[in-house]
């Protein structure tokens, strides 16, 4: 149906609710993308090892292992991108499944097409500015963006799309300040309405793993009041 | 979780406020009485005693020196009654100037009263006080009766003392007036100082009375603000019963007041909790049926015609119905006061622009005063948001949309010395029937629809969005209302009224919303609203 159809993507979408999960399934599979489901934690962590999967989809309520400690399992081992569903959009479940290393969250009710929308941009592959120079470095910070490599003093740094994607983007334009709505929109494909608690919580995670001493950044910068830059 | 029932008149904001002032009403009278009271006793005793004071001494002094006088002038009696048989009169002048205290002395011979225009035979040394200067019955009771007698008597605005001596064994008679002026003066001036003193007292129980009162309600003031703090949304706040277990008089109240207030955030973490629950078993399967709706969509041109309309159908009311179940979710959470304030550093303009751009159907001109371009407030952009959406939504059942947004500062009214800070306005007009004055209240109430309600078309709002945009601006200390529009022209104009807070300086963006999972786990589960002190720039870490 789609013009944009991913054929051969594979989403592992972990949901209790049966009439969920298989509403949003036949949705999904509207949009192109094939889907595995699971019903409980446990079960999503043995098939997440079995079969390969490019976007998880994970339900926070789920009986047993809850959706926190299946994203935190599923990110020891693996850089895929990871989406929460939670049926409450307060503080306490977005920061908690952001923290647990999820890429992104939706409340419920989820609108499929914005879903599908949503799994485009974290599949979307980070480029350079210009092709041209496909080196970019920073003191003791070494971006390759075609090759997807990020090593500091020679020593290779892993970091999961998102953090590559959110570092790319700082790093094309060096020293000019991102407001958290620039990065949501660029990083994530948000509108400016988006939360801007995906950026903190993502540059936090970045600063740990880029950072010589995260807490006192000297790549990724805070501007006051402003957004966030890297330092040139 | 009550308002899905029925819907309280009054917001629970207001609630609050009433409370705060009530209290201050209070606070304000009591003390006021202890000082009047204890001012009304320092003054009353202290007058009460200058009265005595000065009514004793005056006493003291005048018998004393009444005794005095009477001593000295029988002792001058004596004197002058040697002196008579050998002496002149000539003589008796230089002899009554001799005598000692004897103040104006006066000889009169003769057994009767002298008449008025009589000559008297008398001599005297005082010229001021003449016969005629002294009362006619004590003349009477000496010179007649022979008596000896004292008198205190004014003459001529004095205050003289008389003593009368009837010399035995003649008919002449010795009088003596000594004048009490100094007397008078001294009890004058004791009287005046103890005025003054009186006064001073007065004053320093005004003083005493009122720190004496705030030492009384010192207590009740800690109560005040840990009730005021609770008003506020800060649910955790206990006083500590340890500090006034001694107390017999505060602590019951202490005690009372610490388990109301368990009571009540136990009441609010359980709605909290429920409106928790009751939204995830609403928007489960929300999101399975909006989900069906969006595959058979996807298929809709393979449906029969009857099918197809049905779909159309369906899907419409599942729009307006998933609308329904946010909106009464936002708002039982406003009742939970499970709500939380996301202020962020927010790019005014731009934003408003970026909001227009998303929630109007049809391109909306922003226009906005040039000074704000830069402007950068502390403001909960999502709810900004949904104001602005609620106000578009309107325009659109009622008015066919609207028609322009402005943007403009809003400079202080002085009214009087109270100076209110500066807001912003953000204005959305359209040009449609506009909105009756009477029903310019009601139309932000919970599913009020106005005149019109029910008259329009299939998309049709349920009246809980301008309700819900009234309930975001007052969180973050704004305003909203609906006026004339300025041209004149028919229509109406919404507008918000946002304050003017500056972002912290020290507003590190990632600081901004980032809580740890433990506070954000407070927040979520007590359902607590953040202490917001408009007054205050808000700490937008909570």
């Amino acid at each position: 149906m789609s013009e944009t159809r991913a054929v051969g993507t594979r989403i592992l979408y972990v949901e209790d609710d049966h009439r969920i999960r298989g509403s949003v399934k036949l949705a999904l599979e509207d949009e192109g993308w094939q889907v595995d489901e699971s019903e409980t934690g446990e079960d999503a962590i043995i098939s997440f090892g079995r079969s390969p999967t490019d976007v998880v989809l994970i339900d926070i309520m789920l009986p047993g292992i809850d959706g926190f400690e299946v994203c935190r399992t599923i990110r020891r081992r693996s850089d895929v991108p990871i989406i929460m569903v939670t049926a409450r959009a307060d503080t306490h479940d977005v920061v908690a499944g952001l923290e647990a290393g999820a890429d992104d969250y939706m409340t419920k009710p989820l609108q499929p097409k914005e879903l599908s929308a949503r799994i485009r941009a974290m599949l979307r592959r980070a480029r350079p500015a210009q092709p041209g120079n496909p080196h970019l470095q920073f003191g003791d910070l070494l971006i390759i963006p075609q090759e997807g490599v990020v090593s500091r003093d020679g020593v290779q740094i892993h970091l999961t799309k998102t953090e590559f994607r959110l570092l790319v983007e700082l790093a094309n334009s060096p020293g000019k300040v991102f407001s958290r709505e620039d990065l949501l929109e660029k990083v994530w494909g948000h509108g400016v309405f988006g939360d801007g608690r995906l950026v903190d919580v993502h540059v936090r995670r970045l600063r740990t793993k880029v950072e010589a001493d995260p807490a006192n950044p000297r790549h990724v910068m805070t501007v006051r009041g402003l957004g966030y830059k890297l330092q040139p | 979780m009550t308002s899905l029932q029925d819907s309280p008149a009054q917001t629970p904001e207001t609630e609050q406020r009433s409370v705060v002032r009530l209290q201050r009403a209070i606070q304000i009278g009591l003390r006021g009485r202890i000082v009047l009271a204890v001012a009304a006793v320092a003054m009353l005793l202290s007058v009460v005693l200058a009265v005595t004071t000065v009514t004793v001494a005056k006493n003291t002094l005048l018998t004393t020196r009444e005794e005095t006088l009477t001593a000295q002038a029988l002792a001058n009696a004596d004197t002058v009654s040697g002196a008579l048989g050998s002496a002149e009169t000539a003589d008796l002048q230089t002899l009554l100037s001799s005598l000692p205290e004897s103040g104006s002395p006066l000889l009169l011979t003769g057994a009767a009263v002298p008449r008025s225009g009589e000559d008297p035979s008398t001599v005297s040394v005082d010229a001021r006080y003449g016969i005629d200067a002294l009362p006619t019955e004590f003349l009477d009771s000496v010179v007649r009766e022979r008596n000896n007698a004292v008198m205190r008597f004014r003459f001529e605005g004095e205050s003289l003392l008389v003593v009368g001596v009837a010399l035995p064994d003649s008919n002449v008679s010795y009088f003596q007036i000594n004048q009490l002026g100094d007397i008078d003066t001294a009890i004058r001036s004791l009287g005046l100082r103890l005025a003054v003193a009186a006064l001073l007292t007065t004053i320093v129980a005004v003083g005493l009375g009122y720190w004496a009162s705030k030492y009384a309600l010192r207590p009740l003031n800690r109560i005040r603000d840990a009730a005021e703090s609770v008003a506020l949304g800060q649910l955790d706040t206990r006083i500590e019963y340890a500090d006034y277990a001694a107390d017999p008089d505060l602590a019951p109240l202490v005690a009372n007041f610490n388990d109301m207030v368990s009571a009540l955030q136990e009441r609010i973490n359980r709605d909290a909790r429920f409106a928790s629950d009751v939204s995830h078993e609403l928007r489960s399967p929300l999101t399975t049926l909006n989900a069906s709706i969006e595959v058979l969509q996807n298929t809709r041109e393979v449906l029969p015609e009857r099918s197809q309309q049905a779909l159309d159908l369906l899907s419409l009311d599942m729009g307006r119905f998933t609308q329904l179940v946010e909106d009464l979710l936002e708002i039982s959470r406003f009742d939970a006061g499970a709500v939380r304030l996301e202020l962020d550093a927010v790019a005014l303009v731009p934003t408003v622009e970026a909001a227009v751009r998303m929630v109007a159907h049809a391109a909306v001109p922003v226009e906005a005063d040039p000074e704000l371009t830069d402007l950068v407030i502390a403001c909960d952009k999502r709810r900004l948001m949904r104001i602005l959406a609620n106000f578009f939504d309107n325009a659109r059942k009622y008015a066919d949309g609207a028609t322009s947004v402005t943007v403009e500062l809003h400079e202080p009214d002085h009214l009087g010395i109270i100076l209110s800070a500066p807001t912003v306005r953000i204005s959305v007009e359209d040009s449609g029937p506009g909105v009756p004055e009477g029903e310019r209240d009601k139309i932000f109430d919970r599913f009020n629809r106005g005149d019109q309600g029910g008259s329009r078309g299939i998309d049709m709002g349920v009246g809980l969005g301008l309700a819900l945009a009234a309930e975001h601006a007052r969180l973050q200390g704004g305003s909203v209302w609906v006026e004339d529009r300025h041209d004149g022209a028919q229509g109406s104009r919404f507008v918000l009224e946002l304050p003017m807070i500056e972002p912290l300086e020290a507003d590190d963006p990632e600081d901004l919303a980032a809580v740890t999972p433990a506070e954000a786990e407070t927040f979520a589960l007590t359902g607590q609203m953040p202490a917001i002190r408009l007054d205050e720039t808000p700490d937008p870490a909570v």
